[in-house]
């Protein structure tokens, strides 16, 4: 790129210079001095930023992340989750909800009793809701513990296990929800009625984190009917928390709500949002899924 | 460009055609006036022109010539539409690159509009702002671009308003446009030259023709054929020159464009302008990066495509990519440095007019400089007096620092009072608070000059003259060659009458038969005459203008009191007079010009005299200023010396050359060059425009950056042509102003030197400016490369690039031209245009291989530490892009088995581009602090420029306000960071400075050695 074009004669010149035996304006001993001197130099640079990185983790818990600002207040998270989060399907036609189905029977799949067998690593926790199941400190050199089963068949209809079509061959479709795990939290059940809208007061009992579903728009108010809460609680139960990460616990199996859509209007898109309630829950108007999540519904009869 | 829009209509054979001929008009142009009006007798010219001397042309007749040669007025030169311009300033440079990016946007926000439901606006928003900034680039770069002159204008100025014609028979006053050629035109004290005219009859009429020929006196005009130059002959006044004293009336010869000054505007404005040598710089640097960034860009956009990514993922990179390779700020950053500069040097005197040539006066390797006025005081002063058969020098320094001579002699005494007495020129009244030397004398210029010497020597003359009335007086004439008066004389001692006179020297001597030494009157024998004659030839040799001075006691016996003196009949002697001595006199040199030449010459950089004036005074005054230095010799000296003739001379033995005019216009290109190129100490007379232009193109042959200063009309193509012109702010006219690039306010030789010295420095610091600039641009591309290659969330996003461009390293590059030179700058070559780039392999080598690694280093730190302690350690960072960025994984898991929403992990994310974009600030402090020194090391450079410590703190605090003001989440999607995250780069920027600092310490041990041959940009 230098101004040899005008000077001697061109750029074939200066590719090859048979004259000075110059590739690219450089002798083969230059071109090796100044890689070898790149080669050291990023050599270095690279040791240097691996020494850092070292050092980082160094300074990092294996435990806990250092900080959990940003990935607190929980997301709430649905299964099956298409493009879109729309679930469109024609009750009569396997094919239209098979994509739906299969995902959830993927994610089902952990929550299988046999695979909760060893005692060693899972506990029953009780079916009915409880308070926070405290298994010693983060830190603590008590290793790896134990996990709470859930069971899958709590899930009923939802289950998957009796209809493996969760529903939606019956147009009644299910919709499995969770909350995000984040490393010891606490989730804590709503102490005021306040902020809970009326219809799921009703929803609120101790030890539970309710969850309520309805429709997102006005104008759909009464197309949704009946919603079927499945789980312990109809909620997420304390007991599961908290959670103590990857490492110390590798079994973890966060509890699950499963939703179903007994009565929907039909060949109508209909936007429900569900939301969870609690304290320590927070909800964003640019995050969708923090705290709540709105998923569209169009079954299809015909 | 207006020929390029002609020249596109015709046809390729046409095209050749007409450049053909443009050329053979230009080099017509660039010849000598060819007139001969001025050989021909009036019956001849009456034929010529078919004017009858006395009742001029019939009315008839001048409007078939007005109808046949057009209006007597100078054509505009074709200019360039005001919207081609600005589209020029719109699409030139980097702009082109960056409304790419802007189409893209565009582009790829209306496809992701037309195919989801709720597009995110990023790249719309992107797209405004990279437009925006382009217009407002442009913008400020066509505002700079308006301010610079339009030469033709200044040149309208100059036609006269009303012209008095003869037609007819009758005198007319008409519109000077109509005047055509063969007009009977006549013109008096206070006119302005209608055209060009052939005097047909003059009574006592005088013009100045300053502004054309640079000679200050007025002239005389008069019918007869003096010298066979049209320019010097006494009976051609020329077109807008002013006639200042006396009547005359002339043939019109030529009008319009076809006059002599129509021939030098036209020349002026035909002139293609060559590109200054920083644009030619920048362009070079442009296209660098241009290169790099469409190298990268296109390269990487296949390479997304290979590796599967959709179009307008691959065209979204595209922009990243471009967005982080152009420096945005960068041509805005180095027209503020220049306006820095420039008003720097406005404060030393040195206007500029464009704001380019700034650095221009740094690469200069040759001043071709105007002698009268520049390196001259313009004023004539006497210099040498010759009395008592000796050579007394007197003062002729601007404020009277000089020795002073011997003032006890009585012929000191007889010699001022003939030189007070015998003269006509007084001081304008109420001056008496002005030094002496300053004030207005209405008189020429010898007497001004005698009459300054003697108020300073002897007192006030008005008292001397109120003393001696004077009773008759004989003024001046070309026969006569004389001037004589004849005073009362009030000292009893003396006789009633005294009778003084002053002239040409020769012609005084042979009026004397005594000569006066040390007060006492002695016959003029041969001895006294040869003294006289080497006194004579040795001043002469000066290049001074010698006068002169005897006097005479009439008789009182003869001229009784009360005697009518008749200067028509002569009734007293004029011979045999009594010779006191001679008085010589010089324009001399300016006391600051010797130090400047010298300065300017010891950093090679070569100064040639380029004047209308004669060869022995311009020689005197070169040898006077040192452009020909003390010992070299040119091949006349040598020839004298040695007493050989002057074709024996071997020309390569001298280093100095005087060239006449009348040889030059002989003389070949090749000739031309192999004089600028075997003398390194060259002295031009008598010049004309026409070959001041070739001096300067022979110049540019030589590969020079050249320099012209100049103060006439007749300097201007020139000063054109030149890569810099410089015009003197005081004595030059205004064409010579409007056609220069600078304008000297003091008319100083010595601010040039500033100049120099300001433009090498803006060069360097340029240089420093854009490496540091460049730097960052590693930082801004790495990330994208490494999302597109390794899948890792993306680690700086394009609206934290222009945060950085437009932002934070602004104020930093700028601060860099207010430093301070490394070393002695003035002690360097002037710099090879050909090798010495602005922006050169070393700077890209040091800026993007090897500072700008470190920065991108110490980003990615930064990214991975933010990253880690929110969960996602670096391992599980590989290949995760696509979930990361798929809005509907809301449950991504981190390295802890947190599980993310996708706006949760996308904050951390643009926390993340925030950091980087805050690592980034805190590397370019180490950064900025080694692109202070080029070779010093920072503590023998020191930290005394304020504006580059402010410009740290400014920096920092912009990063802090964007990263923590509210708002910015939404606005620039920045977001605060923990207080320990901006340590991060501390290390790296700890680093950077190391590793600089000892760079530049081997540096400086090993000169020459490989770090300087790979790294000293």
């Amino acid at each position: 790129m230098s101004g040899n074009k005008d000077s001697d004669g061109g750029w074939k010149t200066f590719i090859w210079n048979s004259e000075k035996k110059e590739l690219l304006g450089r002798t083969g001993c230059s071109w090796f001095k100044i890689l070898l001197f790149y080669v050291i130099f990023y050599g270095c640079l690279a040791a240097v930023f691996v020494g850092t990185i070292q050092a980082l983790l160094l300074t990092l818990s294996n435990y806990k992340p250092t900080h959990q600002d940003r990935v607190a207040p929980p997301g709430l998270s649905h299964t099956p989750c298409p493009e879109k989060a729309e679930i469109t399907f024609n009750k009569h036609e396997l094919e239209t909800y098979m994509k739906y189905t299969k995902g959830m029977k993927e994610f089902l799949e952990l929550y299988d009793e046999t695979a909760q067998l060893d005692q060693l690593k899972y506990e029953d926790c009780g079916e009915n809701p409880g308070g926070y199941k405290n298994r010693g400190d983060l830190e603590s050199d008590i290793g790896v513990r134990k996990a709470c089963r859930f069971k899958r068949s709590w899930l009923k209809d939802c289950s998957g296990l009796e209809d493996r079509t969760f529903g939606f061959k019956d147009g009644k479709p299910c919709v499995i929800v969770k909350l995000n795990r984040i490393v010891n939290f606490r989730p804590k059940p709503p102490n005021s009625n306040e902020s809970i809208p009326e219809d799921a007061k009703a929803k609120v009992r101790p030890n539970v984190i309710p969850i309520y579903c309805t429709n997102k728009k006005e104008e759909d108010a009464g197309k949704l009917q009946e919603v079927k809460y499945f789980g312990i609680g109809d909620g997420f139960p304390l007991q599961y928390y908290p959670y103590y990460g990857k490492l110390l616990h590798p079994q973890y199996l966060q509890p699950l709500v499963a939703i179903q859509f007994t009565n929907l209007t039909m060949n109508t898109e209909l936007r429900i949002e569900c939301r969870i309630y609690g304290e320590n829950i927070g909800y964003s108007e640019k995050d969708r899924y923090q705290g709540r999540f709105d998923i569209k519904i169009t079954v299809n009869d015909s | 460009g207006h020929d390029q829009y002609e020249l596109a209509a015709t046809s390729e054979g046409g095209r050749k055609k007409k450049r053909d001929k443009k050329k053979k008009d230009m080099d017509d142009l660039k010849k000598e006036v060819d007139l001969d009006d001025h050989k021909l007798t009036l019956d001849e010219l009456h034929r010529k022109y078919g004017t009858d001397l006395t009742r001029g042309l019939t009315s008839s007749r001048a409007a078939e010539i007005l109808a046949r040669d057009g209006p007597n007025a100078l054509t505009p030169p074709p200019t360039t539409p005001e919207w081609v311009k600005f589209c020029r300033q719109l699409f030139g440079g980097f702009s082109m690159l960056l409304w790419i990016g802007a189409i893209l946007c565009f582009l790829a926000y209306g496809i992701q509009a037309a195919s989801e439901d709720e597009p995110a606006n990023d790249n719309l928003y992107l797209g405004v702002v990279l437009s925006a900034v382009v217009i407002i680039t442009g913008c400020f770069s066509y505002y700079q671009e308006a301010k610079s002159s339009r030469i033709m204008d200044s040149f309208k100025n100059l036609v006269p308003q009303q012209a008095l014609v003869i037609r007819d028979g009758e005198k007319k006053c008409i519109n000077a446009e109509e005047v055509v050629a063969g007009d009977l035109v006549e013109v008096k004290g206070g006119d302005r030259i209608p055209a060009d005219l052939r005097v047909a009859s003059a009574q006592g009429c005088k013009v100045d023709n300053s502004s054309l020929t640079g000679e200050s006196e007025p002239q005389t005009r008069s019918p007869d054929f003096s010298n066979e130059n049209p320019l010097e002959t006494r009976n051609i006044a020329f077109f807008s020159t002013n006639c200042v004293e006396g009547t005359a009336r002339g043939v019109v010869i030529n009008t319009g464009d076809r006059t002599v000054m129509g021939r030098i505007a036209t020349l002026a404005s035909s002139l293609e302008v060559g590109r200054t040598p920083i644009s030619i710089e920048i362009e070079h640097f442009i296209h660098i990066i241009t290169g790099v960034a469409v190298f990268l860009g296109v390269s990487f956009f296949i390479l997304s495509l290979i590796l599967g990514y959709a179009w307008l993922e691959a065209v979204i990179f595209l922009i990243g990519i471009i967005v982080a390779n152009v420096p945005e700020g960068l041509l805005a950053t180095v027209t503020v440095c220049l306006t820095l500069t420039a008003k720097r040097m406005a404060k030393k005197n040195c206007l500029v007019k464009n704001l380019e040539a700034v650095e221009t006066l740094g690469s200069t390797s040759t001043i071709c400089s105007d002698k009268t006025g520049t390196l001259t005081q313009n004023r004539m002063t006497v210099a040498h007096m010759w009395f008592d058969n000796q050579i007394h020098e007197a003062d002729t320094t601007e404020n009277q620092s000089g020795t002073s001579f011997d003032r006890s002699s009585a012929t000191w005494a007889a010699l001022a009072r003939i030189a007070g007495l015998c003269n006509r020129a007084v001081f304008l009244a109420e001056q008496s608070n002005v030094p002496i030397l300053k004030r207005d004398v209405a008189g020429d210029a010898s007497e001004s000059a005698l009459l300054k010497c003697i108020e300073l020597c002897c007192g006030s003359v008005n008292d001397m003259r109120d003393k001696h009335v004077k009773i008759a007086e004989i003024p001046f004439n070309s026969t006569n060659k004389y001037q004589l008066s004849i005073h009362k004389n009030a000292n009893s001692e003396e006789s009633k009458h005294l009778l003084v006179m002053k002239g040409a020297p020769e012609r005084i001597l042979d009026r004397c038969s005594t000569i006066m030494i040390h007060g006492k009157e002695q016959p003029l024998d041969d001895e006294m005459k040869d003294a006289f004659q080497n006194a004579y030839v040795e001043l002469g040799g000066l290049g001074e203008r010698v006068l002169g001075f005897c006097h005479y006691f009439l008789p009182d016996d003869q001229f009784a009191e009360g005697f009518q003196f008749d200067t028509e009949e002569v009734n007293f002697p004029t011979e045999n007079l009594c010779f006191i001595g001679l008085m010589s006199m010089i324009d001399p040199p300016r006391a600051a010009v010797l130090d400047a030449v010298g300065k300017c010459r010891s950093p090679g950089i070569k100064v040639i005299m380029v004047t209308g004036d004669h060869p022995i005074t311009a020689k005197a005054i070169a040898k006077g200023v040192g452009i020909i230095s003390e010992g070299n010799e040119t091949v006349e000296d040598i020839a004298a010396r040695l007493n050989i003739p002057i074709n024996e001379v071997n020309p390569r033995d001298a280093k100095a050359c005087v060239v006449h005019g009348g040889e030059l216009k002989d003389l070949t290109p090749e000739q031309l060059d192999d004089i600028l190129k075997h003398h390194t100490e060259i002295v031009f007379a008598r010049t004309s425009p026409q070959q001041k232009l070739i001096i300067v193109e022979g110049c540019q042959r030589q590969g020079a950056i050249v320099a012209v200063t100049g103060d006439g009309v007749n300097d201007s193509p020139a000063l054109k042509k030149a890569d810099i012109g410089v015009a003197m702010g005081i004595a030059g006219s205004d064409v010579s102003k409007q056609a220069a690039d600078m304008i000297l306010l003091d008319d100083n030789f010595a601010s040039i030197v500033t100049g120099v010295e300001e433009g090498r420095l803006i060069f360097d610091n340029l240089k420093k400016s854009i490496a540091y600039t460049l730097t960052s641009n590693i930082p801004e591309i790495t990330p994208f490369l490494l999302f597109i290659i390794a899948n890792i969330p993306l680690p700086l996003g394009t609206v934290t690039i222009l945060c950085i461009d437009l932002g934070t390293d602004m104020v930093p590059a700028i601060s860099l031209a207010y430093e301070a030179a490394e070393s002695d700058i003035m002690k360097r070559q002037p710099r090879n245009p050909r090798t010495d780039k602005l922006v050169n392999e070393r700077l890209i080598s040091i800026a993007y291989g090897q500072i700008g690694m470190m920065q991108a280093t110490a980003g990615f730190f930064t990214y991975f530490v933010i990253l880690a302690e929110n969960g996602f350690l670096p391992s599980t960072l590989l290949g995760i892009r696509v979930k990361w960025d798929d809005k509907y994984v809301n449950d991504l898991e981190d390295s802890y088995g947190q599980q993310w929403t996708y706006e949760q992990r996308k904050i951390v994310e643009y926390t993340c581009h925030t950091s980087f974009f805050a690592s980034i600030v805190i590397v370019q402090w180490a950064d900025l602090i080694i692109c202070k020194t080029r070779r010093n090391s920072i503590i023998q450079q020191g930290m005394k420029n304020k504006i580059l410590i402010f410009g740290l703190f400014e920096e920092t605090a912009l990063a802090a306000f964007l990263s923590y003001c509210p708002g910015m989440d939404v606005a620039l999607r920045m977001y605060p960071l923990k207080p320990s995250w901006w340590f991060c780069a501390f290390p790296y920027s700890l680093l950077i400075f190391l590793y600089d600092e000892a760079r530049r310490f081997i540096l400086r041990r090993n000169p020459d050695g490989w770090v300087e041959r790979e790294t000293y940009y």
